[in-house]
C-alpha cells in the first residue's frame, strides 16, 4: 500500500510541475506538429504512391508517432534525474525508505501515462490534420506500444547512470534521438534483414503496423510473435536497469548524486 | 548504552581522483548519538562533517566502516535505515520550487509512502510551527531564502523519522530567521521529539541547541564531549590578566616566550593578556614577570572561552 502512496505523491508532483510550465508544454506539442507536417507534406509532394509498408503516408503518421512516443519515454529519464540533480532533490529522492527502485518506476509510471496521453492526442490531431485515418483498435494498439516502450526504458535508465556520473550527456543523448528514427525505420527492411528483429523497439513497432495498418489484432497474432516482443523488451531493460544500477553505485562512492 | 540510536564505527570515506590521487575525507572516526540527545557536527571546511552526514543518510557509500541506526544497517540495508533517519542536505536546494508549500509537504509525505489522511493534521501542525500559514499556497520558488530553508527543514521533519540530520541548516539565512529557525530547532530538542545531528560553522546555533559537540579536523574527531564540560575544561585553564598601561614589545616577547599566551589586545590604557596556564602555580609566575617588568597590575580572573574560542583553539591545534 506505501508504494501506492508513493506513485500518488509523484503523480500529483510531477501533473503540478508540468500544469506550472504551460509554455513549455504547448511549446513542445506545436513544434513535434510542425515537423511531422513538414515531413508529412514533403513526402506527399515527392511520392504519396509508393504503397510498401513504411513508405506510405500512414506509414509516415504511424512511425512518427511512435518515434515521438518513444523520444518521450526514452528522454524523461535522462532529463529529470539532470533536472533533480540540478534542483538538489535527487538525493531527496534517493532517501526514501521505499528505495529509490520504487521511485523510479514511480516516475516511470507517471510518465507513461503523460506520454501515451500526449502521444494518441497528437496522433489523433495528426490523423486529422492529414485525413489518412488508421485502423484504431485500442486493446491491441496500447498493449503493444507499453511492451515496446518497455524496452526503451531500459536504455533511459542506462542514460540516466550516465547523467549521474558523466553530467554532459546532452550530446549523447541528441544522437541517440536519430539512433531510434533508425530503429523505428527498421521493420521496413525486415523482410530481406530478418535480424533486424533482434533490435530495441523494431519488432515492437512492425507488430503495431500490423494492427494500425493491417487491421490486426493483437488477439489474433501467433503467441511467439508477442512473446518474442516481451523478451526482446524485458532483456534490454534489464541490461539498462543494471547498467544504471551499476553507474548509480559509482555516483555513490564518488558521492556525485547531489552535483551537477 | 542501550539507547544509542545511531552507531558510527570506525567510518573511512576516501575519494580516488586521477588528478589528486587518494583524499581521505573520513580517517576512521567512531562515535554514538543517544536517543533525544542533539549533537553538533563542529569543522573546519573540508574537515568531513558533511561527508559523515551523507554517510550516515545513505547516499554516499564509505571506504570501510560501520554505520548502524538502531538496528538497522545503514551499509548494507539503507532502506530499512532510511525509515529511521532523514535529512536536509542543501537547505533551499532541497525542495520543489514549482510547487506550493503545502504540495511539497504532502509529496516529501508519500514520498515515504505516508497516506495523506495520517500526515495531513501532522502538516497543518509542521506549517503553524515554522510560521508559514500566510504562504501555504504559494510557490516555494515565490518565498524568501529563509521560507524556503524552514519549508526544507519541515519537509524533512514531515517524513516523520525519529532521527534528523542537518547540514548547515542556518547557513546564508539573515539574522531574524536564523534566529527563528534556531528557536524551532531548540524547542523540538527540549521536547524530546528528535534526535539531532547539525553541522554547522555558526557557533551560536551549536552552542544554542546541541549538549555535546563532535570536532572533526582534517577527518578525524579531535574532540567528542558535552560543552558544558569543555567549558569547563577551557575556563579551568584560561587566565585573563589586565595591566594599565601598554607593553613594549620586548616584554611582549618575554611572555610569550615562557607562557601560552592566547591573546594580548589594548583596550584603552589598559592591557589584556589572556593565557592558558595548565598549572595554577603558573599564574603567580606570570604575575612575577609582570611585576619585575614594571607592570601594575589591575586585575587577575578566570577567562570563560565561548564555544567559538574553544572551536578555535582546538582545531588549531592549541588544546594541550
Amino acid at each position: 500500500m506505501r508504494h501506492y502512496y508513493l506513485l500518488k505523491a509523484m503523480m500529483k508532483k510531477n501533473f503540478l510541475i508540468i500544469w506550472r510550465y504551460p509554455f513549455n508544454l504547448v511549446a513542445g506539442i506545436t513544434s513535434i506538429m510542425m515537423i511531422f507536417l513538414i515531413i508529412f507534406y514533403g513526402a506527399k509532394f515527392i511520392d504519396g504512391g509508393n504503397p510498401s509498408f513504411g513508405s506510405t503516408l500512414e506509414g509516415i503518421v504511424m512511425g512518427f508517432m511512435l518515434w515521438t512516443f518513444i523520444i518521450f519515454a526514452f528522454s524523461d529519464l535522462t532529463w529529470d534525474f539532470i533536472n533533480e540533480a540540478q534542483q538538489g532533490t535527487l538525493e531527496q529522492l534517493y532517501m526514501s525508505s521505499l528505495g529509490f527502485g520504487w521511485v523510479s518506476i514511480s516516475y516511470v509510471l507517471t510518465f507513461l501515462v503523460i506520454n501515451l496521453t500526449l502521444t494518441l492526442s497528437m496522433f489523433f490531431l495528426m490523423m486529422a490534420v492529414t485525413g489518412k485515418w488508421l485502423h484504431l483498435d485500442f486493446l491491441s494498439l496500447i498493449p503493444l506500444m507499453l511492451l515496446t516502450v518497455w524496452g526503451v526504458y531500459g536504455f533511459g535508465f542506462a542514460m540516466g547512470g550516465l547523467a549521474l556520473v558523466f553530467k554532459q550527456v546532452q550530446a549523447a543523448f541528441q544522437i541517440f534521438q536519430f539512433v531510434w528514427l533508425l530503429f523505428v525505420l527498421a521493420p521496413t527492411v525486415m523482410e530481406s534483414l530478418p535480424w533486424v528483429k533482434f533490435l530495441p523497439v523494431s519488432w515492437g513497432v512492425y507488430l503495431i503496423g500490423k494492427v494500425l495498418m493491417g487491421g490486426e489484432s493483437l488477439f489474433a497474432m501467433p503467441p511467439m510473435d508477442v512473446f518474442f516482443l516481451v523478451m526482446n523488451s524485458a532483456a534490454y531493460f534489464t541490461v539498462g536497469y543494471i547498467s544504471f544500477k551499476y553507474l548509480e553505485g559509482k555516483a555513490r562512492d564518488r558521492g556525485l548524486l547531489g552535483h551537477y | 548504552m542501550s539507547d544509542v540510536v545511531l552507531a558510527v564505527n570506525h567510518l573511512t570515506k576516501v575519494y580516488h581522483s586521477r588528478r589528486r590521487g587518494e583524499t581521505v575525507a573520513v580517517d576512521n572516526i567512531s562515535f554514538n548519538v543517544h536517543k533525544n540527545e542533539v549533537v553538533g557536527l563542529l569543522g573546519p571546511n573540508g574537515a568531513g562533517k558533511t561527508t559523515t552526514i551523507k554517510s550516515i543518510c545513505t547516499i554516499l557509500r564509505p571506504t570501510s566502516g560501520e554505520i548502524w541506526i538502531d538496528d538497522a544497517d545503514a551499509i548494507r540495508n539503507p532502506r530499512a535505515a532510511l525509515e529511521k533517519v532523514t535529512a536536509v542536505l542543501e537547505g533551499n536546494r532541497n525542495i520543489y520550487w514549482r510547487l506550493n508549500v503545502r504540495d511539497n509537504l504532502e509529496f516529501f509525505a508519500g514520498l515515504q509512502g505516508q497516506p495523506l489522511r495520517s500526515v495531513r493534521s501532522y502538516i497543518d501542525e509542521l506549517i503553524e510551527m515554522f510560521n508559514l500559514k500566510e504562504k501555504v499556497k504559494e510557490q516555494a520558488r515565490t518565498l524568501s531564502r529563509g521560507m524556503q530553508q524552514k519549508l526544507a527543514v519541515a519537509c524533512a521533519l514531515v517524513k516523520r523519522t525519529p532521527i534528523l540530520l542537518l547540514d548547515e541548516p542556518t547557513l546564508g539565512l539573515d539574522v531574524e530567521t536564523s534566529y527563528e529557525l534556531r528557536w524551532i530547532l531548540k524547542r523540538m530538542a527540549q521536547q524530546g521529539q528528535r534526535t539531532i545531528l547539525l553541522s554547522s560553522h555558526d557557533m551560536n546555533v551549536v552552542q544554542d541547541i546541541c549538549e555535546r559537540v563532535i570536532i572533526i579536523n582534517h577527518g578525524k574527531i579531535v574532540v567528542d564531549d558535552k560543552i558544558e564540560n569543555l567549558q569547563k575544561l577551557f575556563t579551568a585553564s584560561a587566565y585573563r590578566f589586565e595591566i594599565e598601561g601598554h607593553l613594549s614589545s620586548h616584554q611582549e616577547q618575554q611572555l610569550k616566550e615562557r607562557f601560552d599566551l592566547l591573546k594580548i589586545s589594548v583596550n584603552g590604557q589598559r592591557t589584556v593578556i589572556e593565557a592558558e596556564l595548565l598549572d595554577s602555580q603558573r599564574v603567580y609566575e606570570i604575575i612575577d614577570v609582570l611585576k619585575g617588568n614594571g607592570c601594575q597590575l589591575e586585575s587577575v580572573g578566570k577567562q570563560y572561552p565561548d564555544l567559538e574560542e574553544i572551536f578555535l583553539r582546538i582545531v588549531k591545534g592549541d588544546k594541550k
